[in-house]
């Protein structure tokens, strides 16, 4: 099912920008963690800016001075978004190329002469995606407990720590996917960044809005970060399982159509 | 066995044709021609083959497998020498050919060694590095390397030296030698020529004859140069005389029909010289394009 050295190609291949952005997020992280005592020392001043926040801004972005108080609230304010955000460029820009790259740099076609099926070459691709994916993820998950320890004098909820991440993943892999769909369906581009960041932020938003106010509510349901949420003060707050085995689904039907899409597809010199 | 066999198979893009009707069969062993101009349809009819497109309609066979739904069986003892070289820039032609190699089985350095001798191709040099031609050389290195029973060529010596070409032309030579089947695909029809036991020509899609090539060019068809001794007013031509061209008193022509009809003709004229030569395939291969 999987071929071994196609498997071994695509993660050479894409060393390069696997570390480079898990540099960056490992900093990004680093640096979000960092500031956390210095944020906790302003105390009563930060609770007195935050105030002065419209409440549904607040509500919307997450951003409240309970919530910043801890360091599990002030990571996860950022984790829900640009953590998700950065990892979800390369994932998803990965998962838009990965495929496409063969067609646009005409190497399909050595690819595709060899002995090896489409479905082989499909699964080995989502395969070798996945591994990248896992990395970059597991890379920033313990770049941040390390942070925790560091930076967080002991006061750490893991278990909402646990359940953001589990959350994390979720939508990563679901975004990983969409950008796998986006490649069948555009043609072999230079650059799918534009557009990764488009559906990110823009289900982010979406997410958001729906939030300020009652008219606007249904636009949450488009949005997956309305189905893994990062609130980790509220007292309910676990893992949204239905909402996982959702966005995971949605994602396998995802890539299920990427496949009939490629296994039909003319390969063009 | 039939290495290569299709049946009325098709390729159309919307409206435009890409094969049309093709059927055709290549006996396991031949050195099979495939001429056509560019555009004529060459392409699409190897990529149909290769599974790289999906046929409109009809079917293919090789080496008694379907085409379309067995591909990858095929593929395991077929060699392909595209027309234009896309390999990954990343890798040294080295990295490449044991990547191509791996797909097949073990890889044999001591065979990409030998070839890459042969071809004096510097296999530490990375892709992006490589001139077109050196490219090529590449990609028929990759195209043999695994023993195939089978080798489709897309216009293969595109780009090389002719030095190069007749190193290619003999390792063909030795390929066929060992049984393998060729595909020969070219719009250069001395190569066709030098080849090949038998072509196909196709034209706009369509496949307008399948000759043995020892019959193409014994084709009742013989090129004139009649020299007069002055432009006769009213010449009377007998039926198969075309392209003829007056040039003072010479005259030049291209004849399909009975020879004993050309003597007979000939007996009637005032001639100072005159010059029946056996064409050459271009113009066999012009011939049939202008039905």
């Amino acid at each position: 099912m999987i071929n071994y050295n196609l498997y071994t190609k695509e993660l050479k291949r894409n060393r390069k920008n696997l570390t480079t952005w898990s540099l960056i997020v490992v900093a990004f992280t680093l640096l979000i963690l960092g500031i956390f005592p210095s944020m906790a020392e302003m105390g009563e001043d930060l609770t007195k800016m935050m105030d002065k926040l419209p409440a549904e801004i607040a509500k919307a972005l997450g951003m409240d001075a309970q919530t910043w108080s801890s360091i599990t609230g002030f990571y996860s304010t950022y984790y829900g978004i640009y953590i998700i955000l950065l990892i979800g460029i390369f994932t998803t820009s990965t998962g838009a190329t990965i495929i496409s790259k063969e067609e646009k740099e005409g190497t399909s076609e050595f690819l595709l002469t060899k002995p090896i099926s489409r479905k082989t070459i499909f699964v080995t691709k989502m395969m070798s995606l996945f591994t990248l994916t896992m990395f970059i993820y597991i890379v920033q998950t313990v770049c941040a407990i390390i942070g925790f320890y560091v930076f967080g004098g002991g006061n750490v909820d893991w278990n909402a720590f646990t359940i953001m991440h589990i959350h994390g993943l979720a939508l990563i892999l679901f975004f990983t996917t969409t950008g796998v769909l986006l490649s069948m369906f555009f043609r072999p581009m230079k650059n799918f960044m534009g557009m990764v960041v488009g559906i990110i932020f823009g289900s982010y938003f979406l997410n958001a809005m729906s939030k300020i106010a009652e008219p606007v509510e249904w636009l949450g349901y488009v949005s997956p970060f309305h189905y893994l949420t990062f609130s980790v003060n509220d007292p309910n707050y676990s893992v949204s399982i239905t909402g996982a085995i959702f966005l995971l689904l949605l994602g396998g039907g995802v890539l299920f159509l990427a496949y009939r899409s490629y296994r039909k597809k003319d390969i063009n010199g | 066995m039939l290495a290569i066999q299709t049946t009325e198979l098709s390729k159309y893009y919307g409206d435009s044709i890409g094969i049309k009707g093709v059927s055709l069969e290549v006996r396991e062993g031949e050195v099979f021609g495939f001429i056509g101009p560019n555009g004529a349809g060459k392409s699409t009819m190897i990529r149909a083959l290769l599974g790289l497109l999906i046929p409109t309609s009809g079917s293919a066979t090789m080496l008694g497998k379907d085409a379309l739904t067995q591909g990858y069986e095929i593929r395991k003892q077929i060699g392909y020498l595209p027309a234009e070289v896309n390999y990954y820039d990343e890798m040294s032609s080295r990295e490449l050919l044991e990547y191509h190699s791996r797909f097949y089985g073990e890889v044999d350095h001591s065979e990409i060694e030998r070839l890459a001798a042969y071809f004096e191709l510097d296999l530490d040099k990375q892709i992006t590095d490589l001139s077109f031609g050196n490219k090529k050389k590449c990609a028929i290195i990759q195209s043999v390397i695994h023993n195939p029973k089978l080798l489709i060529l897309d216009e293969p010596t595109s780009g090389l030296d002719p030095l190069m070409q007749n190193r290619f032309f003999e390792l063909l030579e030795e390929q066929s030698k060992k049984d393998v089947t060729i595909f020969f695909s070219s719009h250069n029809l001395s190569e066709i020529q030098r080849m090949c036991d038998k072509a196909a020509v196709i034209r706009k899609g369509e496949i307008i004859a399948i000759e043995d090539i020892s019959a193409l060019l014994k084709k009742q068809m013989k090129k004139g140069r009649f020299v007069f001794k002055e432009k006769p007013k009213d010449v009377k031509f007998p039926e198969g005389i075309q392209h003829e061209q007056w040039h003072t008193n010479k005259l030049t022509f291209e004849y399909v029909g009975p020879l004993n009809v050309l003597v007979k003709w000939m007996s009637g004229l005032d001639l100072v010289d005159a010059i029946l030569e056996e064409p050459d395939l271009e113009s066999i291969f012009m011939n049939y394009y202008e039905r």
